[in-house]
């Protein structure tokens, strides 16, 4: 439980494919079609031409990885709202990270089991921090939280503590009484004095660990797969060069590294037998002071990779997690906060979801 | 009971103040419907009644009851139901939002899974109740400890106190190895089924201790029962470990050798402005059997926030402990540096608890099966006096204790703490009708069926911060 991942409801309950959770949204939407049709959400709705379009042809494993991991991040900007929320009550109650990491897992596995459409989302927010500030051991009291939840969002929420004691009880029901959350901060934590990580790397790591709570990722994988993703991002990716091709060459060599573990690992599946010698990140240019640098990062992923070779370490997952959060930065450029808001805004005045 | 003890009256309210709206039946508690049907708030999937029914009530704390049930739906075996107590009885129910303590003990439940820790079946939200479904445990430690103080007393067999010794480590080591500190172990607390098999429960108190956001003082000031309470909380140490609860067991394994616990002192109240007070009296209890905690014996002593407060302690002497408790002389400031200050007598009381049972087993025949306590021997002592170790650092830990030759040696430790005996205990008393269950839900009533010397136990503990 506590102490093993594997023995906890985090991954007997929590854990999903990514069909499975695309069945189980699909699910949702099925309940109460008109609703859907009604509120249309960005992403769902350019989720559901997409499916359309395609439903008679049969994937190619290529195609179908494409789809998910598209729909994947669609379905990310509907929460990305919610996170973007969070985030700014957070700060206002003065709330650690690692709280607010919890809070959005709670709104990730509620917003799993019921429509979107049907809740506040602005409420259910405000409850998941309430509620992860107590499991944390970091309790506010509740009127402090409806005050500054309030404060924020004064249109859609009022300053009725029950409300929120009554969200409360909705999102546990729905949660099992599942709160003890597993996350990936600690893996790094464990592991960031071991792969000799910089402040800069430890710093961007934790970042980047923030961001995957914005993706489907934490119900996808286990917190230390992402974690390890994390640093081997913050290995290969320098800070500011997240874009362009800079960054391409960068995630090629974090394949390559991937890649080269499995081959460490002997056999699994080492089809392009990456050689060490390829994979230095960002080849030409710079001085000698510059080379060095490059030098002891390169020596830190072989390190890495060593490590990922010996370890028992699910290396497809690692692959997968890479490229989604990749693939999570490109489409970030592209969120539009306000229509998304909009939207989300509108469905909650319309069905008088604020005052419900 | 020559020793009274005050807490009962100053910390539970007095038995006398009747709570109105309590006349409701056992199962009225359960489908009270004043305020069902609001609309479009939340409503549970499942409702308590629809799946089980309740045959009886069995007691009551700071967060509310248990009661006792059997299954509607064909589940198999019976349940403790615990229904946390929205916070204002008889008046309009609403939501207040959840007490962590109830937050932490559904969340840990629902995440335990180990034989010596009771299991939770499932949690039901509805009406504003919050519903733990637990397996159903005939007895606990309290219960079967007051039963040998009966007609006539006797001790606990000695097969039996070690069975309940290891299956109790076992719990505490599966917390403990899963980051789980239970900070409010007692014999109360203490389940056992009537397969014999122990179940560790009550985790209304416990708590994650893996690399906290917050220090584990910060967050309750005050843990842990008064006399199951370790010498560095006493002291007021900032920082904790699983060791707190390895005192406790230290004093429960006591306590089923004497039937009687063996630091049993009086609480000092919390003043108005908050702050912890020093618990001379508890301390004192402690010094006055296990001798001074010296700097040597505990390297961190001096470091300990009420250290100095160690100064107004009596120092122990030989026979003091034997005697009737005396007020001690507020001033007496006294040097507990000579080496006869801090001499343990927890050899000598042990072997005279041991020994006096042992002399006295054969005139109780009804319980002379399972063997004598004097059959516990020197590895009896050796575990006692690991486990009440000053040094929370040299204190053992539950998975060295499990290891010791107390339970290596001699007769094969039973995973049925009652294998071998002719004796039956009591079942747990419930209570059906109004009559009784109105009695026995006063505030400050623990719980229906435990009279005398039990109910002057001190109440649940707990300062949320």
């Amino acid at each position: 439980m506590a102490a093993s991942f594997w023995e906890s409801t985090q991954r007997r309950f929590w854990m999903f494919s990514k069909e499975e959770l695309a069945q189980m949204r699909e699910k949702l939407c099925e309940e109460d079609p008109k609703l859907v049709q009604m509120y249309p959400l960005p992403d769902w709705k350019y989720l559901y031409i997409y499916f359309n379009q395609r439903k008679d042809i049969p994937f190619s494993p290529r195609l179908k990885e494409c789809a998910s991991s598209t729909r994947v991040l669609l379905q990310a900007q509907t929460d990305n709202v919610c996170i973007v929320e969070i985030n700014r009550l957070g700060k206002r109650l003065g709330i650690r990270q690692q709280i607010i990491a919890t809070a959005q897992i709670y709104i990730k596995r509620f917003y799993c089991k019921v429509e979107i459409r049907r809740t506040n989302p602005y409420l259910v927010i405000t409850t998941a921090l309430y509620l992860a500030g107590k499991m944390e051991e970091c309790p506010q009291h509740i009127r402090l939280v409806a005050t500054e939840a309030r404060s924020l969002w004064p249109d859609f929420l009022s300053l009725d503590t029950s409300r929120l004691g009554e969200c409360e009880f909705f999102l546990i029901s729905e949660m099992n009484s599942q709160m003890i959350v597993h996350q990936p901060y600690r893996t790094l934590a464990t592991l960031q004095s071991d792969f000799y990580l910089t402040q800069d790397e430890i710093n961007l790591s934790w970042s980047i660990i923030n961001d995957h709570y914005v993706t489907d990722l934490p119900l996808l994988y286990p917190p230390h797969i992402v974690a390890l993703t994390a640093i081997l991002l913050s290995l290969v990716l320098r800070p500011n060069s997240m874009t362009g091709a800079a960054a391409a060459n960068n995630i090629a060599a974090a394949g390559a590294a991937l890649a080269q573990a499995q081959v460490g690992r002997g056999g699994l599946g080492g089809n392009n037998g990456a050689s060490s010698g390829q994979t230095t990140p960002g080849g030409a240019g710079g001085g000698p002071e510059k080379d060095k640098q490059q030098e002891a990062r390169f020596g830190k992923v072989q390190r890495f990779a060593a490590f990922v070779a010996e370890s028992q370490v699910d290396i497809e997952a690692m692959v997968d997690c890479t490229q989604e959060m990749i693939s999570f930065y490109e489409v970030h450029e592209q969120y539009n906060d306000k229509a998304t808001r909009d939207q989300v805004n509108r469905f909650v005045k319309a069905r008088g979801l604020d005052k419900a | 009971m020559s020793l009274t003890n005050p807490q009962s009256s100053s910390s539970a309210p007095s038995s006398t103040a009747r709570v109105p709206g309590m006349k409701r039946s056992v199962q009225a508690t359960f489908d009270d419907p004043s305020d069902r049907g609001l609309g479009s708030g939340y409503q549970s999937k499942v409702r308590v009644v629809d799946r089980y029914k309740v045959i009886g009530f069995i007691s009551s704390g700071t967060y509310g009851r248990v009661y006792k049930a059997v299954g509607r739906q064909g589940q198999p075996g019976e349940f403790a139901i615990k229904k946390f107590k929205p916070d204002k009885e008889g008046e309009q129910i609403q939501y207040t939002g959840i007490s962590q303590s109830a937050v932490r003990e559904m969340a840990l439940c629902s995440e335990l899974s180990n034989p010596n820790v009771i299991r939770l079946v499932e949690i039901i939200l509805e009406d504003k109740c919050i519903f733990m479904v637990f397996e159903y445990a005939e007895h606990d430690l309290l219960q079967i400890i007051h039963h040998h103080t009966q007609n006539p007393r006797c001790p606990i067999p000695a097969t039996m106190v070690k069975s309940i010794m290891f299956q109790l480590l076992n719990g505490c080591q599966y917390l403990h190895a899963n980051w789980v500190l239970h900070r409010d172990l007692k014999p109360a607390n203490i389940m056992v089924t009537s397969a014999g098999q122990v179940k560790i429960g009550d985790l209304g108190l416990a708590r994650l201790f893996h690399k906290p956001l917050q220090s584990l003082y910060g967050g309750d000031k005050v843990v842990v029962t008064i006399w199951y309470r370790a010498p560095e909380l006493l002291l007021g140490s900032r920082h904790y470990t699983p060791a707190i609860d390895m005192w406790a067991v230290g004093c429960i394994f006591a306590e089923l050798l004497s039937l009687r616990p063996i630091f049993k002192g009086e609480e000092a109240k919390m003043d108005s402005k908050k702050t912890v007070p020093f618990q001379r009296n508890q301390m004192q209890k402690i010094v006055d059997i296990m001798g001074m905690p010296t700097k040597e014996r505990w390297p961190y002593l001096t470091s300990m926030h009420e250290y100095s407060s160690l100064s107004m302690l009596q120092t122990p002497m030989m026979h003091h402990h034997s005697s009737h408790h005396q007020h001690h002389h507020s001033s007496s400031s006294k040097s507990s540096s000579s080496s006869s200050a801090s001499t343990s007598h927890l050899e000598e009381w042990y072997y005279r608890t041991i020994g006096a049972h042992a002399g006295s087993a054969t005139s109780s025949p009804a319980h002379g099966n399972g063997g004598g306590l004097a059959s516990l021997g020197a590895d009896g002592y050796k575990l006692l006096a690991g486990l009440l170790e000053y040094d929370p650092e040299r204190r053992l830990t539950a998975q060295q204790a499990l290891q010791h030759p107390f339970f290596s040696t001699g007769d094969k430790v039973s995973n049925n703490c009652f294998e071998g005996l002719k004796n039956t205990y009591p079942q747990r008393r419930v209570s059906q009708d109004d009559n009784d269950i109105r009695t026995s839900s006063l505030p400050g009533t623990k719980r229906s069926g435990l009279p005398d010397d039990s109910l002057a136990r001190p109440a649940k503990r707990v300062k949320e911060a």
